[in-house]
């Protein structure tokens, strides 16, 4: 695992890239100061990734890079060499494929008003989820992890419990300490 | 009264395309020779536009057009005054203000053209606060006028002056409310296309399509009928995404240059050329009787409309006002300038003018209580309005829970016992404040010639129906909210009914989404033509199926025929229907006109078909060694009329008390001769998952069953944020003593006046 800044300024240059996005394998040319975020929105076409800002402090483009959310605002297109990455589009297939928990909790709890920040929302709480399967979580927990995300709607609470209801070890809510 | 529907949890109907990344946004238009559009703004708070020269900026590689106000006609319009021109010629009056507009095949070759345009100012003097800006020797922003004031509001009714003699207790403080940003998700945005016969399609980011619809062929010199406006989905708006520059400047070069132009803000261009809320200074002057009883009222507000006016004068005389529908004060005076200033043009934000004067008022009536030994529960109970109150400007209050809402929050939040036993000891106090709220589900003002809506539902030959309505979901749940009135209306399954979005070459027009009208005004719409497409309905399958329409049933998707003692799934039963009518869909056409006044020059009459209550009661904790205030507890006990979709409601009250919060205690654009020092998320203080009290904002909901709204329902948007600022304010003064007058009440601000009271 490595960090954002690691990701941001370690790069090499070259003429194409190759990675896996949402269980695919793509090579593309290199674009000179593409950002992550245009790669996937221009030229792949997705449209899950939002821009909100275009400096890291929305989290409204959040992608799953190499196991963690990142800003692909941040991110030069071509640090995704080799990279394994997962969109909103990666966690169900299509119209047709099942959603992932997450997102079918987030429908259930009411955790979806405008939607412009939920693409990056799940994908958070899909990256904490992740890295929480044996350790009993709180609330605290998940008000921490879905920090770098922003969302103007519903005032968090309903995102929460979305998120808790999801996770297979649920800590004591009597611990969870202060609001 | 037994529903199906109505009431239950309905998670939103275009969940689905959400959480899934696959609902398209106006920022995700993409189409074959799309330019980019760019706007180049005026770095300066005031100056003369001595010339601009475009030539450098023209040989840029992939640059197909350029405006500037020396190639724009200059014809004035606007949304309340005649104050907007495309681009100025003579002056740019704030900093952000459009100089000149590029649109080319790339981004990075319209922002390089936009570096290359040269232009030459001649600096002029500046104001940038209201009242500064109303001073006879303030410069002045238009030269046509004789100063800076825009518009004055005055209302005077009663005896005030009489009133305020037969007082008991004579109170006057001073409040000053915050420049604020709506910060929605999505920024401002606009994707302009030529269209055959001669047309244009907007695709817009907006609360208002048919609103802009008429504004923009104003500006473009173009009939309506020009103009084709389409809504997809919006992130967010909170009274920000009304009539906007950027859009008709689309549209300009998308004439100019044949080829569709998106113009998207970035989030600095939000931040500084955005429509934020507008900031005001109220001055209270309150009379009331030994028992709290208030006698008399009397307002003035400075108000601060920037450079141009959007819809700053609406929102102070709201202010004015608005609120002697929640208090039965019979003897009051009001007046309210709204003043031009060199600062970023203000406008609508959730509460409208109304959450600036409750966070003025419902801390005036907390001060009187606590410097008369009144109990601010029972003032409240005996000044609130109930059902069948007229106001003194002629409000006619039809359903009214205030009374309720007030009970209910004060037994939920164990008010009385928390009064006695909340800790101040320590350095960490808390506290319990309380504020009252009313509003409108509707504003007749607002739009002159009518208030009021209409729908189509259409029903398919498969038993589906349709929603078109020109009201606009911006992601609050409208459109599930539509589909649940016409699924139980008509007695279909809610899945089985959507809300297309909002097309005006299809959808009847629809004033939009502000006032808190969308849901009552636009829901009764949607009602009216469900009961008139169920009336078809029914008239049709007696003729196809022979039998008595009293005998025909239509609920949950299935139609009793009772007669027969047969019951047919809707598919069948619409399948014969349409191909009776050589394969017709059903369509029931509905409108609703609310019984209310356009109010007269004296300001009479009563604006809006239904009136929302509530009661806040704010729990805190303040640290008095850092001033950081926690929200411990929040209760908000609220009278919608009906509850149409528990799940949304509450997501409407937990997004608006934690808006109302960041208000209260963290927003701030910091703004230093004329230039916002702030214009980032990451140093715009809004509220993130940490600063919020999860689990802790407790929704009450109250129905009183308002006889206009559709089953009974008001809205709800804006009374969840009006009354947080004062119920937090009230909060931190029991816990401290420290009362803030100024938003917001940061830490500075607390440990400042708990250094200076020394408490």
């Amino acid at each position: 695992m490595c960090t954002q800044n690691e990701i941001m300024f370690t790069a090499e240059a070259k003429e194409s890239i190759t990675f896996t996005l949402n269980n695919k394998e793509y090579t593309v040319p290199v674009v000179p100061g593409e950002r992550l975020l245009d790669m996937l929105r221009n030229r792949l076409g997705l449209s899950g990734p939002k821009e909100g800002c275009g400096a890291g402090e929305c989290g409204a483009c959040t992608v799953i890079f190499n196991g963690i959310n990142l800003n692909s605002c941040l991110i030069p297109a071509e640090r995704a060499d080799g990279a394994v990455i997962t969109t909103i589009e990666g966690l169900s297939e299509g119209i047709e494929g099942d959603l992932d928990p997450v997102q079918q909790s987030f429908l259930d709890h009411g955790a979806v008003q405008c939607g412009y920040c939920t693409p990056g929302m799940v994908l958070s709480a899909k990256v904490f989820l992740d890295h929480n399967k044996s350790t009993p979580v709180t609330r605290p927990m998940i008000k921490e992890a879905l920090s770098g995300n922003l969302c103007r709607c519903t005032g968090y609470q309903k995102i929460v419990d979305a998120v808790y209801a999801c996770a297979p070890v649920k800590g004591d809510p009597e611990e969870e300490g202060e609001v | 009264m037994e529903f199906d529907i109505v009431g239950k949890s309905t998670p939103l109907l275009d969940g689905l395309e959400k959480v899934t990344g696959r609902a398209r946004y106006v920022t995700d238009i993409r189409m074959e020779g799309m330019l980019h559009g760019k706007i180049l703004r005026s770095p300066h708070p005031h100056a003369r536009i001595v010339k601009i020269d475009t030539s450098k900026a023209e040989k840029v590689s992939g640059v197909r057009g350029i405006i500037t106000g020396f190639n724009v006609p200059q014809h004035k319009f606007g949304t309340m005054l005649q104050d907007w021109v495309i681009l100025p010629n003579d002056k740019v009056r704030f900093v952000g203000d459009e100089v000149a507009a590029v649109a080319a095949t790339s981004e990075a070759a319209a922002l390089e053209a936009l570096e290359l345009i040269e232009v030459e100012y001649e600096v002029l003097p500046a104001v940038f606060d209201q009242e500064e800006a109303m001073s006879p020797d303030a410069p002045l922003l238009y030269e046509d006028k004789d100063d800076n004031i825009a518009t004055t509001f005055q209302v005077e009714r009663g005896d005030v002056d009489g009133a305020f003699a037969e007082s008991d207790i004579i109170f006057e403080d001073d409040y000053e409310t915050s420049q604020v940003y709506q910060a929605h998700l999505e920024p401002m945005a606009a994707v302009v296309a030529p269209a055959d016969y001669d047309r244009l399609t907007l695709w817009l980011s907006t609360q208002v399509p048919s609103m802009s619809r008429l504004r923009y062929a104003e500006a473009l010199g173009v009939c309506a009928e020009d103009l084709r406006i389409i809504k997809p989905h919006v992130g967010g708006g909170f009274g920000a995404k009304f009539e906007y520059k950027s859009h008709i400047l689309a549209a300009v070069l998308a004439r100019r240059t044949g080829l569709p132009v998106r113009m998207v803000n970035t989030r600095d261009e939000d931040f500084i050329a955005g429509n934020p809320r507008v900031p005001m200074k109220i001055r209270v002057k309150l009379g009331l009787k030994k028992d709290g009883a208030i006698l008399a009222k009397d307002v003035r507000i400075i108000a601060g409309n920037g450079a141009r006016t959007v819809y700053g004068p609406a929102i102070t005389s709201t202010a004015c006002y608005r609120i002697d529908s929640l208090y039965k004060v019979r003897n009051v005076r009001s007046v309210g300038y709204t003043v031009y200033t060199n600062m970023i043009p203000t406008s609508c934000f959730r509460g409208f003018g109304n959450a600036q004067m409750h966070f003025a008022m419902e801390q005036a009536l907390d001060a009187i209580c606590h410097e008369n030994g009144l109990d601010p529960v029972e003032v409240r109970r005996i000044n609130g309005v109930y059902p069948g109150y007229v106001s003194i400007h002629g409000w006619e209050i039809k359903s009214c829970a205030l009374q309720e809402c007030v009970d209910q929050a004060v037994e939920a939040s164990g008010w009385y016992e928390k009064k006695k036993t909340l800790d101040k000891s320590g350095a960490k106090k808390r506290g319990i404040g309380m504020a009252l709220c009313n509003h409108v589900s509707g504003n007749r003002p607002f739009y002159r010639p009518f208030d009021g809506s209409s729908a189509l539902v259409r029903l398919t030959p498969e038993g589906k129906a349709i929603v078109f309505t020109g009201e606009a979901d911006l992601g609050q749940g409208l459109n599930t909210a539509f589909a649940i009135i016409a699924a139980e209306a008509v007695g279909l399954p809610v899945k089985d009914v959507r809300t297309a979005a909002v097309d005006t070459d299809i959808s009847p027009f629809g004033l939009g989404s502000f006032a808190t009208r969308a849901t009552t005004i636009g829901g009764r719409a949607v009602y009216e033509a469900a009961v008139n497409l169920k009336e078809q309905l029914v008239s049709h399958i007696a003729k196809v199926y022979d039998e008595k329409p009293e005998n025909i049933k239509v609920r949950k998707g299935e139609v009793a025929l009772e007669g027969k003692g047969e019951t047919l799934p809707i598919f069948d039963v619409m399948q014969k229907v349409s191909f009776s009518l050589g394969g017709a869909s059903l369509v029931g056409q509905g409108s609703y006109v609310p019984d209310t006044v356009l109010p007269d020059e004296n300001k009479y009459g009563n604006v809006s078909p239904a009136y929302p209550f509530a009661c806040h009661i704010a729990e805190v904790e303040v640290d008095t060694e850092t001033g950081s205030v926690n929200i411990i507890n929040y209760w908000a006990a609220h009278d919608v009329g009906r509850v149409l979709n528990q799940q949304a409601l509450e997501g409407q009250v937990e997004g608006g008390v934690i808006m109302g919060a960041g208000w209260a205690l963290m927003e701030e654009m910091i703004v230093k001769e004329g230039h916002l020092v702030n214009p980032k998320l990451h140093d715009y203080w809004l509220p993130t998952s940490m600063d919020t009290p999860i689990g802790k904002i407790h929704s009450i909901f109250l129905e009183s069953v308002d006889p206009n709204g559709p089953f009974g329902a008001k809205g709800i948007g804006e009374p969840s944020l009006n009354p947080v600022a004062a119920a937090i304010a009230n909060a931190i003064f029991d816990a401290t003593g420290a009362r803030i007058k100024k938003l917001p009440i940061s830490p500075d601000k607390i440990v400042g006046a708990l250094v200076n009271k020394k408490l």
